[in-house]
C-alpha cells in the first residue's frame, strides 16, 4: 500500500477539510459575528495604542511614525498564517490533559498534519486586511516605490516571517507534552508578538541575541521588513531569513512531533 | 468562612502540580520585563526630554511593570472558565453546590490568586524596589495600596463575571473574552499609561470602571506630591465601582439563571 | 473465507514500563512535589503473550487500570512496548504506524474521532480521501451500512448534534469504513440505554460476520462479551490471567449450576433443613429461594430435584447457570483458580 503522500495529496485534504469546515462555521452566524467584531477590536485596540504611543514620542530610535507603522503591519500580515492555520494548537494542552489527543494518532496520515487541519480559523482574515491596510499605507507614506520586485521581496520576506511566527507557536504549544499547563507559555509567546513590531536594535546586545536566535520574534517583522524599508543596510541576517524561516519551522515540527510521540507513551 | 479558605487551599495545591509551569511563568515574566524595559529606555532616548507627560523613564517604568505583574496575577481566565463549563454542561453541577456560583468561582481562583502572587507580583515587586532606589515610598501609600488592590481584584472578577455571564446567551466564547481583554487592557492604563492619553480619551477613560483596575492602585503607590483628598477622591471612586460592579454582576447573574432555567436552556 | 486460521495479531513476551512521580498528599506534599525527583517504575503490562486469527472477536477484559488500554496502544503503533514483540499483519507497528494505522479502524468509546460540527457523510468523504478508498470499494459498504442500519437520518447530521447512541454508531461505522483487518472496540456501549446496546452489538456482529474483521473489544458490560465474544482474553495488573473460550470460562469451576426451589414456611429454616438432607451440597435461603449450588461433573440437577420433592411441597422452581460476569467477579477478586471450591452463586 502507498503511504508516502506528496504534497499535492495533502494540499487537496486540506482543501476539502477547509471547505467543510468553513461551511459549518457559517452556520453558527452568532458566533462567527462576534468573534469578527472581536477581531476588529483586537486590531482597532492595537491602533489606538500605537497612535498614543506616538502621539508622546515621534519616534523611537530613528524610526519614524510611519517606518514603524510599516514594521506593525508587517508583523500584523505575518502571524495571519498562525492564526489562520495553526489555531488548533491552542487546544493542545485541553486535548492532553483530557487525554482527547489519542484520537489523532489512529489516522495513516501526517500526525502534525492531521491535528492542525481540523481547525481553519476564518476571523484571521480580518487580520489580514488589516495589515495589508497598513502596509500600503505606510508604504505609500514614506513614499516607496512600486516596482515588481520590491512587491516580490515583500511577499517572500512576509512568508518567511510568518513560517517563524508558526514556530514558535508550534513550539509553545508542544511544550504542553511537557509541562500540561503549556497555556501559560502560549500565552507568552502571544504577548511577545506583540512586541515584535518594534526594532531589535533598542535591545542591549545580550538581549538582541536572544530574541534573533534563540526565541527569535525579531524575525517576525524586523530582520525582514528591512528589504524594504533600509535597502542600503541590509544585514546578512536578512538574507538569511528565509532559511532560518525555514529551519525554525522545521525544528518546532519536530518538537512537536517528539513531544506527541513522548506524550503517548507516559500518558495513560 | 472554613469553607471558602478550603477551596484557595485546593486552588493552591491544584497549581502546584505543574510544576515546570512555574519556571516558564518566573522566566516568562522576567523576559517580557526586560522587553518592556529596553522599549521605553529607547522611547525616552529618543524623546529626548526627561519628563514627558509628567512622568519620567522610571515612573513610567514602574507603572508598566508592576501594571503587567498585577495583570499576571488578577486575570484568572474566569471568562474562558465560565464559558467552557457552559458549554460542557458542567454549570449545572456548579450552581447546585451549597454557595452561590459568583462566591464559589472567586473563591477557587484564590488559590491561584495566591501562587501567582508569590511567583510574579512579589519578586517583580522586590526587584523594581531595588532597582529604582526608593522612588516607591513606603508609608501609608502601601496599606492604601493594598486596599486598592484587593478592590481592584473584585472589579475586575465583576466584570468578568457579566462577561462570563453573556455566554449564558451565547456560544462565541471567544470573540466575547477577546473582546472584553482588549477594552480592559486599553482602558486600565495597563498597556499605556493613562497619563499618556489625549484629553478627551482621558476624559472617557475616567467615565469607565476599568481605570479602578490598574491605574488606581498603582497611582495610589506612586503618589509622590498627590495630596490627601486627591487619593481619598481615587479611593472613593473605586469604592464606588467596586460596589456598583459587583451588584450589576450579581444581578446579571440571577436575572439570567431565572431566564436559563425557567426556559430549560 | 478460508484464512481463519491466519494470525493477525502476535504478541510474544509483551512488557511495558512507566516512569511516574511519587505524588504527596496535601498542601506540604504538594509544594514537597515541587523538587522532588522520587520517581517509581510501574509494569502497566507484564509479560503478555497472544495470538489474534483473522475474523475473531475477542473479548479483552480487566478492572480499570488493569493493563487494556496500554496494550491496545501498542497494537495501534501509538506506544513502543518496553520489551517483547509485536506483530500487527507482520508489521511492527509502532516502527510503521502509517501504514498499521491503514490496516485498523478504532472506536474510543467517549471520544468521537468524527469531525464535530460535520454532517457524518462528510466525514466519510474526508475519511474516504484520508485511507484513499477506492470508489467502488466506497460505494460497496456505504450499501452493506444501509442494508444493515437505518442510516439517512444520521448521514446529515452534523456529529455534534447527535445522541450518545448515534455518535456511537456513527464511529463505529466510521471504523469499519477503509474495512480494515482489524478493528479495536473500546467499551462501544459505555453510557447507551438496552436496545441502542443491542443495535450496537448486532451491527458489529453482521459487520464481523459480512467482512470477516477481526475485532479487539475492551468493555466492562458481560452484555457485549456474551453477545460478541467466542474468545476472551482477561488481565490484571499487566498480567494475562485467561485466555481461551468463553465456554470454558464457564467451566472455570467445574460445572455448576444452581437450583432454586420455593416451598411454603420460613425458607431460612427450611434452608438448614435441606442443608442437613445434602450436606455435601451448599444451600443457601433467602426471603423467595432456597438456591442450592450442584456440580454436575458429581451429582445430576435432576437426581436432587427429585429427592427434594420426596420430603417437600415444592412450589416453584429455577435453574440458573452461573453467569459470566459472575465468573469474571471472581477472576477480577483473585478468588479463583480452576480447582478451588468455590462457594458459587
Amino acid at each position: 500500500m502507498d503511504n508516502k503522500r506528496g504534497l499535492f495529496f495533502y494540499l487537496k485534504l486540506y482543501g476539502k477539510i477547509v471547505v467543510q469546515d468553513i461551511k459549518s462555521k457559517m452556520s453558527y452566524r452568532a458566533d462567527f459575528i462576534i468573534s469578527t467584531i472581536g477581531m476588529v477590536a483586537t486590531n482597532i485596540s492595537g491602533f489606538i495604542g500605537f497612535y498614543i504611543l506616538f502621539r508622546n514620542f515621534p519616534s523611537i530610535n530613528g524610526w519614524t511614525y510611519d517606518e514603524m507603522l510599516f514594521l506593525y503591519g508587517f508583523s500584523l500580515v505575518s502571524i495571519t498564517p498562525v492564526q489562520c492555520l495553526f489555531d488548533n494548537n491552542w487546544s493542545l494542552r485541553i486535548n492532553v490533559y483530557t487525554g482527547d489527543f489519542i484520537k489523532y494518532c489512529f489516522r495513516p496520515v501526517n500526525l502534525f498534519f492531521y491535528y492542525q487541519s481540523e481547525i481553519f480559523d476564518i476571523k484571521g482574515l480580518g487580520q489580514l486586511a488589516f495589515g495589508i491596510g497598513t502596509i500600503i499605507y505606510a508604504w505609500s507614506r514614506i513614499g516607496l516605490p512600486v516596482t515588481f520586485l520590491a512587491i516580490l521581496k515583500l511577499i517572500i520576506f512576509l512568508s518567511t516571517a510568518s513560517l517563524v511566527m508558526i514556530a514558535l507557536q508550534n513550539a509553545a504549544a508542544a511544550t504542553c507534552f511537557w509541562i500540561q499547563n503549556s497555556f501559560y507559555v502560549l500565552d507568552l509567546v502571544n504577548r511577545f508578538r506583540d512586541y515584535a513590531k518594534y526594532p531589535i536594535t533598542i535591545f542591549s546586545p545580550v538581549f538582541r541575541f536572544i530574541f534573533t536566535f534563540l526565541f527569535p520574534i525579531a524575525f517576525i517583522a524586523y530582520y525582514p521588513s528591512l528589504v524594504i524599508l533600509r535597502p542600503n543596510e541590509i544585514p546578512l541576517l536578512t538574507w538569511l531569513s528565509p532559511f532560518i524561516g525555514a529551519a525554525f519551522f522545521y525544528v518546532s515540527y519536530r518538537i512537536w512531533m517528539y513531544g506527541a510521540m513522548r506524550y503517548n507513551g507516559t500518558g495513560s | 468562612m472554613k469553607k471558602y479558605l478550603t477551596l484557595t487551599r485546593a486552588g493552591i495545591i491544584e497549581a502546584l502540580q505543574f510544576r515546570l509551569s512555574f519556571v516558564v511563568i518566573v522566566v516568562g515574566n522576567l523576559l517580557y520585563l526586560t522587553v518592556i524595559y529596553f522599549l521605553w529606555k529607547a522611547i525616552y532616548a529618543s524623546a529626548g526630554a526627561d519628563r514627558v507627560n509628567g512622568m519620567t523613564f522610571t515612573d513610567t517604568l514602574i507603572y508598566l511593570v508592576l501594571a503587567t505583574a498585577l495583570f499576571n496575577f488578577m486575570e484568572m481566565y474566569t471568562v474562558w472558565e465560565i464559558g467552557r463549563s457552559i458549554q460542557s454542561g458542567k454549570i449545572v453541577l456548579d450552581i447546585i453546590k451549597p454557595m452561590p456560583y459568583r462566591r464559589y468561582l472567586f473563591w477557587s481562583f484564590t488559590g491561584s490568586f495566591v501562587t501567582q502572587f508569590f511567583l510574579t507580583f512579589l519578586p517583580t515587586f522586590i526587584v523594581v524596589c531595588i532597582l529604582t532606589h526608593g522612588t516607591i515610598r513606603f508609608g501609608v501609600n502601601i496599606p492604601l495600596f493594598i486596599l486598592s488592590v484587593t478592590m481592584g481584584i473584585i472589579i475586575n472578577y465583576s466584570i468578568d463575571f457579566i462577561v462570563g455571564t453573556i455566554c449564558l446567551y451565547t456560544e462565541s466564547i471567544w470573540g466575547i473574552n477577546i473582546m472584553k481583554q482588549v477594552i480592559v487592557l486599553l482602558f486600565s492604563g495597563a498597556v499605556i499609561p493613562v497619563a499618556f492619553f489625549p484629553e478627551t480619551f482621558k476624559k472617557v477613560t475616567f467615565c469607565l470602571p476599568f481605570r479602578a483596575i490598574y491605574d488606581a492602585p498603582l497611582s495610589i503607590l506612586l503618589s509622590q506630591g498627590t495630596s490627601y483628598p486627591d487619593l481619598l477622591h481615587m479611593f472613593f471612586v473605586q469604592l464606588i465601582w467596586c460596589v456598583v460592579m459587583t451588584a450589576v454582576s450579581v444581578l446579571f447573574w440571577n436575572v439570567s439563571l431565572r431566564q436559563i432555567t425557567v426556559n430549560g436552556g | 473465507m478460508d484464512n481463519n486460521e491466519k494470525p493477525v495479531i502476535e504478541l510474544k513476551n509483551i512488557s511495558k514500563e512507566f516512569k511516574v512521580l511519587n505524588r504527596h498528599e496535601g498542601l506540604k506534599g504538594s509544594i514537597r512535589d515541587l523538587f522532588s525527583r522520587d520517581y517509581r517504575t510501574v509494569k502497566a503490562v507484564d509479560d503478555v503473550s497472544m495470538t489474534v486469527n483473522q475474523g475473531e472477536i475477542v473479548g479483552y477484559l480487566g478492572p480499570n487500570g488493569a493493563g487494556k488500554s496500554t496494550t491496545i496502544k501498542m497494537m495501534t503503533g501509538v506506544l513502543e512496548p518496553t520489551s517483547g514483540q509485536i506483530l500487527v499483519r507482520g508489521n511492527v507497528p509502532y516502527l510503521h504506524r502509517s501504514e498499521n494505522a491503514q490496516n485498523i479502524g478504532v472506536v474510543f468509546g467517549q471520544r468521537s474521532q468524527l469531525w464535530w460540527a460535520l454532517p457524518l457523510i462528510e466525514s466519510f468523504r474526508i475519511l474516504k480521501d484520508i485511507y484513499g478508498i477506492s470508489d467502488q470499494a466506497y460505494k460497496d459498504i456505504q450499501d452493506l451500512y444501509r442494508s444493515l442500519v437505518d442510516i439517512e437520518d444520521l448521514l446529515h447530521k452534523p456529529v455534534r448534534q447527535m445522541s450518545l447512541g448515534q455518535r456511537t454508531l456513527s464511529d463505529i461505522l466510521a471504523a469499519f469504513l477503509h474495512d480494515p483487518a482489524i478493528v479495536f472496540l473500546d467499551e462501544p456501549t459505555i453510557g447507551l440505554d438496552v436496545s441502542m446496546k443491542a443495535k450496537i452489538r448486532e451491527l458489529i456482529c453482521e459487520l464481523n460476520n459480512k467482512r470477516n474483521t477481526t475485532v479487539i473489544l475492551t468493555t466492562h458490560d458481560m452484555g457485549d462479551v456474551d453477545a460478541l465474544c467466542r474468545r476472551i482474553v482477561i488481565i490484571d495488573r499487566g498480567k494475562k490471567l485467561y485466555d481461551n473460550d468463553i465456554e470454558h470460562l464457564k467451566g472455570f469451576f467445574g460445572s455448576y449450576r444452581t437450583l432454586k426451589v420455593r416451598m411454603d414456611g420460613d425458607l431460612k429454616k427450611k434452608a438448614l433443613k435441606v442443608q442437613n438432607e445434602f450436606p455435601s451440597l451448599s444451600v443457601t435461603g433467602d426471603d423467595e429461594w432456597i438456591s442450592v449450588l450442584v456440580d454436575e461433573s458429581r451429582d445430576r440437577v435432576v437426581d436432587v430435584l427429585e429427592k427434594l420433592q420426596q420430603s417437600h411441597n415444592i412450589k416453584d422452581m429455577q435453574l440458573e447457570e452461573i453467569s459470566t460476569e459472575e465468573v469474571i467477579k471472581k477472576i477480577y477478586e483473585g478468588a479463583a483458580s480452576p480447582s478451588s471450591d468455590s462457594e458459587g452463586a
